[in-house]
């Protein structure tokens, strides 16, 4: 309003100016050359005085050797000396460090000075340059105690994020708000990045104002909006880019492999499968499996404000195929967007963000045994890729199929249409108190379609559906009736609704100038509700994908057919309040109580109080601080419980929605059984958390934060095994969900920021994060050593566990210690260890009982752990005379992953780490012989365990931005254009593909079955605005 | 003003405990456990997930077969199910999930039961007797193979335990099991009809049957003797010995007169290794068949529980039923036209050459996928030889050695051997070989061997006082609060 007002004054101003004789006129841009309305520009020393207009334009009576100061809120002021020059071109240079910045915080906000909490911001700007297809990707070393962990590469593949580590075995996904708005973690497909104008992330105890849901920390993401009083400025911007695999394995070739094979098969007393080894490179699947393929972006936004009202619309086209697969494993993305605030009336003003998204996707079998990379990976190398017209077998291996046939018989493909929203009004009922209203929701409308033709991969194949080369329906005999059962579709159809209901009352006022005071009250309600219908139809003609739809279906009677239903809903009610004072916003204090009732909880234990404290001191406001080299310095502690609810629906209630199945008459008939086990006393896990931190400036371009943090987490939610006395492991049973176990994360966050003064002519920043953190687990259940977690091979061992004293699903097996290498070492080694051979490995006694046991725990240790010792990001900008330069470097260092993506099988293909196998006594003391025959070489051990520490290239730009007469000539106000590569370089020594290897299950964390690496993609683009 | 804020509190106070009704909400179309069997139709869903709980019979299938001298573990390496081949060995300890999942799935099957028996009284319907017969069945079946399996366990009867009461749940004398287990029984007989309206319910002659069986195990040969000669005596359920041997075991020759007590399964319901409780198939089948096998008659599998050497030999030339037991894999291969087209893998776990021809993968017999798990061939878990050879066992034991004599020989005939005259000793020897030359790859041989003293003499490994029976998993002594000992030698 007030600029508005100036803004009106400034062209009266101007008016006048015209008139004048030592009239200076000119422009202020910020640095992208975009002009700058309501610039206030003061001549140093009188009242004299002008603002822009809407087009960044001035003037004002002014002589040589007088001064103007220019001054904008967010840029650094400038002071400018009149020379000769009557015509001024002001370029503003943004204020990276401000501490008056306004930061979103819960149900208010704050200058960056006055947090008392631990947080982390990142800009739109620098999640945009990433060129990432999600924001949660673009996030990913950018912020310190922000960790993201990849699950797969795939187009709209998801990620974790985990603030301050893993505090539980179950749901560590933080609370994510868009514009107040809850986002689940993977409903972050929707969000177009380009989109986002800022991130804040809440990481310690203040996150409490959120309660039951913010144990694992809140991220509030907000969207461009308009400003009050600007021209309607059109940004147009697009990338085009190509990927590829950023690596491929090293594998046997069929020469290789034959020499390996018969070698195996000699040592295990089989026949040799080669009579000839001389078989040249033979068949690379890999190279058959990758691709190059495309990624394109097309962004479109409008952003505006009149007098009362600011706007931002726009619109986006996403579009993203994968290396393997091509358009089989394929994500789109269409947004559209209006975000517009206005007055309807004085003091009260609405908001409203509005979001559609359709996203549509195709996968492929991913991730796991059977995936088609595992598949590639194990495919063997003297079997071509086609043996006349048809897909070749691999038949010498019966669980791996052919890649390509997979991949050509997958049709996998679903559909997300997305109205997110949110109303809000705002009246400011008195100087000193605003109230707020807002009504939030995400709905989403997801379509899922599987087509299953009848396929033959060979025989004795388990995908096979069809029971012969011919694809020849199986018969199934119902009730007496043979049917044939044919290619089948199975179509989804669910709906997903999140609502958010809040109503708060914001109180400010500063008394004698020196005492301010912040109160917030406030009442919300969460819920959500979903529903699902699904159904499959058999005997799809033809087995043709053309007819893949349930109303085609042709099964005789309808008997195979199948239908399916689900439905949902929870809630949580919650009131809190927030007090804050501050002295000289020197001394600052705030308390937070959150009382939260979640419908999660049985009736014994439903709601729950959720209180934070928070202090800060700015010691560089003290009269006894003097440091010229300080500009400003900070304490800050906090001290906060949250907790967590997200363990599913009515887990304290025993429900029947276990499975019954038996045979009658030699149909199935169904009956009903208890489902999971209750246990009424359950409740919320709780998070203590402690924060002591620091935030300093020097020189006024550089700034410091460091974060230590204590997370204690207790009272966690899982369901352990229980005693097989209680009958919870009959189909369709779980144990009950209990409250136990303590987890404690540990950690130091440091970011260093420093941006370069523009006097240099060039523009340079660059920042730099890093996190160390060091998780374990305090407590399991009582009666409990720990909880099994992935399985290690085909029907292998466990191989990783949540265990006292370890972090969550470190990796235990056997350690080794080299290789057996003559009779004579076995037969005079202090320790028995069965079945040994020479060229065997070599296992530790661990609990040096002089037998290596293979039936228990005894000899089994820690080898490894998923979870990095550090993370840091590393982002470098830096301009000069129109180019610029950017890079974004990850890295995680010190955890470990495990090798499962070898099939064991006698026949399967290998890396090429085996050509170094042992051989005979000296030839090596790492790699153990190969053999068909019985050995426990297989079993896990520290040799299926690598060092999955690596540094990433994730982004590196080249860009060039027009002059700003140039840019003008096509009729632009800035344009850009740009090179970019995305996952250039990466330094590791995992032989994987990938060693950003996640997963949403902190168990199977660090265990890669063939993970969908992510692409290296060479991009073009431009970036500009009208 | 300050009347505003006061009611701007009271306000405030109203709505966030009045929210709180919003929290009560229940799960919709479903029910709940503590409000079920108020129909007889709810009793007649609970008694299938009962009846559901006897289908992981591969675990009975594999280890009574595979910890005696008939068959080795095999499959894919020895690190594949692990606690197949430890048991092989005898090496077996506290850590075994094989070992672990006989617990778990019987004790379900008895929990499952008891939530019938918890809530009897609810509501009265005609057939609710029949319903509660077939439950104190399955609640005998469950514990019988528990005392088999581990002795002395807690004897859990007619209620739910609730997850506090575990750790004071003692282990209860094997003993009283049995009177339990007997009591169930002789009850469900008195109920149970002859024939059943269902195939695959079960019948007065299976309790009967297994009340023999249960009493045999005991060396309660008198008893044993007078219930199963009344089964063959009276024989209402029309019993007989199928003619022939060697399709026995085809999935076309299922639910015939020499079925007793028969598990039931179908290959119409797909399934996957995640879930192996959950199969409505014969998982056992599956696994038992050839790897990789591309031939013809059977289709291929995981080359588990392999027949050794021991058991070919033990049958005479011309006995029918070695040929019906085990399958000589290259003598069947080199028999065939086309013998080069033919080919199998060896898996890294064991091989013997020999298969379970009875529960294996037959081209035609396979289910839906994945069809190594879906097998729709029945387990017969007794089938009429095993009665007339328990009775011609009890009536020899209890020394009526014609009878014995008489029962042996309907067995024998039946595959056209020749007649057994002896008597006495040698006559009860020729009971315990005949039960192993009739009986083998169907899961009874360790547990026969153990019952009858010879388990030492033809399981190496087996040390007499330990091995009659299995170590309790050590995790579920854990779980159970340590309380329980660890059955001796282990």
């Amino acid at each position: 309003m007030k600029k508005v007002l100036l803004l009106y004054f400034a062209m009266c101003l101007s008016l006048i100016g015209m008139a004048q004789s030592n009239e200076i006129v000119g422009k202020v841009t910020d640095e992208s050359g975009f002009p700058l309305p309501g610039v206030s520009i003061l001549k140093v020393g009188s009242t004299v005085g002008t603002v822009t207009d809407i087009d960044g334009n001035f003037s004002i009576n002014a002589s040589s050797g007088e001064e103007l100061q220019f001054s904008y809120l967010g840029f650094k002021s400038q002071v400018i000396t009149i020379g000769s020059n009557r015509e001024l071109e002001v370029v503003l240079e943004e204020d990276v460090s401000n501490l008056d910045e306004v930061v979103v915080i819960g149900y208010g906000s704050a200058t960056k000075r006055e947090l008392t909490g631990a947080t982390a911001q990142v800009k739109g700007e620098a999640i945009e340059k990433m060129n990432m297809p999600r924001v949660d990707q673009a996030l990913q070393g950018k912020m310190a105690g922000v960790n993201i962990s990849t699950n797969s590469g795939a187009p709209g593949g998801t990620s974790n994020i985990r603030i301050r580590g893993i505090g539980t075995f179950g749901d560590n996904d933080p609370l994510i708000l868009v514009d107040g708005v809850i986002y689940d973690a993977a409903g972050l497909n929707a969000l177009n990045p380009n989109d986002i104008e800022s991130v804040n992330v809440l990481k310690d105890g203040t996150a409490g104002i959120y309660g039951v849901r913010a144990a694992n920390g809140v991220i509030l993401i907000e969207t461009k909006k308009g400003n009050l009083g600007t021209k309607p400025r059109l940004d147009f911007n697009a990338y085009y880019g190509v990927q590829q695999t950023a690596r491929r394995l090293d594998l046997l070739n069929a020469r290789e492999f034959a020499i390996l094979k018969n070698e195996a098969f000699a040592a295990g007393g089989q026949a040799l499968p080669f009579n000839n080894v001389e078989l040249g490179e033979g068949t690379d699947w890999q190279d058959a499996v990758f691709q190059e393929s495309p990624i394109q972006e097309y962004n479109l936004t409008v952003t505006g404000g009149s007098e009362k009202t600011s706007y931002s619309i726009g619109g986006s086209y996403f579009a993203q195929e994968g290396i393997v697969g091509g358009p089989k494993a394929n994500f789109e993305r269409y947004n559209a967007r209006i975000n517009f605030t206005t007055e309807i009336a004085p003091k009260l003003k609405f908001t409203n963000v509005l979001l559609f998204t359709r996203e549509q996707s195709s996968t492929l079998p991913q991730g796991g045994i059977g995936s088609v990379l595992y598949n590639t990976i194990n495919a063997y190398p003297t079997e071509p890729i086609r043996v006349g017209d048809r897909y070749s077998y691999l038949e010498n291996v019966n669980d791996i199929i052919n890649p390509l046939a997979q991949m050509e018989n997958a049709y996998n493909d679903s559909y997300v249409n997305k109205l997110v929203g949110k109303e809000e009004l705002e009246y400011a009922i008195s100087d000193h108190f605003t109230w707020t209203g807002r009504a939030g929701y995400n709905y989403a409308l997801v379509d899922a379609k599987t087509f299953n033709p009848l396929v033959w991969y060979g025989p004795g194949k388990f995908a096979n559906s069809a029971r012969n080369a011919d694809l020849d329906p199986v018969l199934v005999d119902v009730g007496g009736l043979e049917i044939e059962r044919g290619a089948n579709v199975f179509e989804s159809r669910n709906t997903f609704l999140d609502y958010n209901l809040e109503t708060f009352l914001n109180y400010n006022r500063t008394f004698a100038d020196l005492h301010r005071v912040k109160g917030m009250v406030g009442l919300s309600l969460v819920g959500n509700r979903s529903e699902g219908l699904n159904g499959t139809g058999f005997n799809i003609p033809n087995n043709d994908l053309a007819f893949a739809d349930i109303s085609a279906n042709q099964a005789p009677g309808g008997f195979l057919n199948g239908v399916g239903s689900f439905q949902s809903r929870q809630r949580l009610t919650s009131a809190f309040v927030r007090g804050e004072y501050d002295y000289k916003q020197r001394y600052l204090f705030s308390a937070i109580l959150r009382r939260d009732g979640s419908t999660n909880f049985g009736p014994n234990n439903r709601i729950g109080y959720f209180p934070a404290i928070s202090g800060a001191w700015v010691i560089s406001d003290e009269p006894f601080f003097n440091s010229g080299a300080i500009d400003f310095m900070k304490l800050r502690t906090s001290f906060g419980v949250s907790g967590n609810d997200q363990i599913g629906l009515f887990r304290y209630r025993g429900l029947l929605n276990g499975s019954a199945t038996y045979v009658f008459n030699d149909l199935i008939v169904n009956g009903a059984a208890i489902g999971n086990t209750s246990n009424p006393d359950l409740k919320w896990e709780t998070t203590y958390q402690t924060n002591i931190g620091l935030d300093f400036s020097l020189f006024s371009n550089l700034d410091f934060t460091a974060n230590y943090f204590i997370k204690n987490t207790k009272d966690l939610l899982f369901q352990p095994d229980v005693s097989a006395l209680l009958g919870a492991y009959g189909p369709g049973g779980a144990p009950p969900v209990i409250n136990a176990g303590d987890v404690l994360n540990r950690g130091v966050e440091l970011e260093l920021g420093y941006a370069s003064n523009r006097e240099t002519g060039v523009n340079f920043s660059a920042d730099y994060n890093m996190t160390f953190l060091k998780n374990e687990v305090t407590a399991v259940p009582q009666g409990f050593e720990f909880i099994p977690g992935a399985g290690f091979s085909v029907g292998g061992n466990v191989a990783s566990r949540f265990q006292e004293g370890f972090p969550i699903g470190y990796f235990i097996g056997y350690q080794t210690d080299g290789i057996y290498q003559s009779q004579e070492e076995i037969a005079s080694s202090s320790v028995v260890q069965a079945g040994a051979q020479p060229g065997d490995l070599r296992f530790v006694d661990h609990n040096g009982d002089g037998v290596i046991s293979f039936g228990d725990d005894a000899d089994r240790t820690q080898i490894g752990s998923p979870i990095p010792d550090m993370v840091m990001g590393f982002n470098l900008t830096a301009d000069f005379k129109g180019f610029d330069i950017g890079a974004n470097v990850y890295a995680a260092l010190g955890q470990e992953i495990i090798r499962n993506y070898e099939r064991q099988q006698p026949f399967a293909n290998q890396l090429a780490y085996n050509l170094n196998r042992w051989t005979g006594a000296g030839t090596t003391d790492t790699h153990p012989r190969l053999t068909t025959g019985a050995t426990r070489n297989n079993v896990f051990s520290d040799f299926f365990v690598e060092d999955g520490s690596f540094m990433r290239l994730r982004n590196v730009q080249l860009g060039y931005t027009l002059p700003l007469p140039v840019s003008q000539k096509l009729g632009t106000q800035y344009f850009r254009f740009y090179l970019a590569a995305n996952n250039l370089l990466t330094l590791t020594k995992y032989q994987g593909f990938d060693p950003d290897v996640g997963s949403g299950n902190p168990l199977f964390a660090g265990v890669d079955n063939g993970i969908y690496p992510q692409a290296r993609t060479f991009m073009a683009g431009l970036n500009i605005k009208f | 003003m300050k009347k505003i804020y006061q009611g701007l509190l009271i306000l405030t106070l109203g709505m966030v405990t009045g929210c709180d009704s919003l929290l009560d909400i229940d799960p919709e179309f479903t029910q709940d456990a503590e409000n079920f069997f108020n129909t007889e139709e709810d009793f007649d869903r609970a008694i299938i997930g009962v009846y559901d709980m006897m289908q992981p019979a591969y675990l009975n299938m594999w280890i009574g077969e595979i910890a005696s001298d008939n068959a080795i573990a095999g499959g894919e390496s020895v690190n594949d199910s692990r606690g197949l081949h430890e048991i092989e060995n005898m090496t077996h300890g506290g850590v075994n999930e094989e070992l672990r999942a006989v617990m778990r799935v019987n004790y379900t099957g008895i929990a499952r039961a008891n939530y019938i028996f918890e809530n009897q009284e609810n509501v009265d319907f005609e057939g609710k007797e029949v319903i509660l017969a077939e439950a104190k069945f399955m609640r005998a079946y469950f514990y019988f193979n528990l005392v088999n399996y581990f002795g002395d366990m807690p004897l859990i009867v007619d209620r739910r335990i609730s997850i506090n009461e575990i750790t004071n749940a003692a282990r209860t004398p094997k003993a009283t099991i049995y009177e339990q287990i007997e009591t169930d029984l002789e009850e469900a007989m008195e109920v149970l009809p002859w024939t059943a309206n269902e195939t695959g319910r079960l019948t007065k002659g299976a309790a009967m049957a297994m009340l023999g069986k249960v009493l045999l195990y005991q060396s309660k040969h008198t008893e044993a003797a007078a219930i199963l000669g009344e089964l063959i005596d009276t024989n209402q359920g029309g019993y007989a010995l199928f003619s022939d041997y060697s399709t026995l075991f085809y999935n076309e020759n299922r639910n015939v007169s020499e079925d007793v007590f028969t598990i039931q399964f179908s290959g119409l319901q797909g399934g996957d290794y995640g879930c192996l409780v959950c199969l409505n198939g014969n998982a056992a089948v599956g696994f038992q068949s050839i790897r990789q096998y591309d031939g013809p008659l059977y289709a291929d599998g995981n080359s588990y529980n392999l027949p050794t050497q021991d058991l070919y030999d033990a049958f005479e030339e011309g006995d029918i039923r070695r040929e019906a037991t085990i399958l000589d894999l290259e003598a069947f291969i080199a028999a065939q036209p086309n013998p080069d087209e033919i080919t199998y893998a060896i898996g890294g776990g064991g091989h013997t050459g020999y298969y379970n021809n009875k529960y294996i993968k037959r081209l035609n017999e396979r289910g839906l996928p994945d069809d190594d798990l879906t097998s729709p061939l029945n387990y017969r878990a007794i089938r009429w030889a095993d009665v007339l050879l328990m009775a011609a066992e009890a009536f020899q034991r209890s020394g009526n050695d014609d009878r014995a004599r008489t029962e042996l020989n309907k067995v024998r005939d039946r595959v056209d051997m020749p007649e057994v005259n002896s008597s006495d000793e040698a006559l009860y020897q020729a009971i315990l070989e005949e039960r192993r030359l009739e009986l083998s790859g169907e899961g009874f041989r360790f547990f026969d061997l153990v019952r009858t003293g010879q388990a030492a003499d033809r399981i190496s490994g087996f040390i007499s006082g330990q091995h009659e029976v299995f170590p309790i998993p050590q995790v579920e002594i854990d779980l159970a609060g340590g309380i329980w000992e660890q059955n001796s030698g282990y």
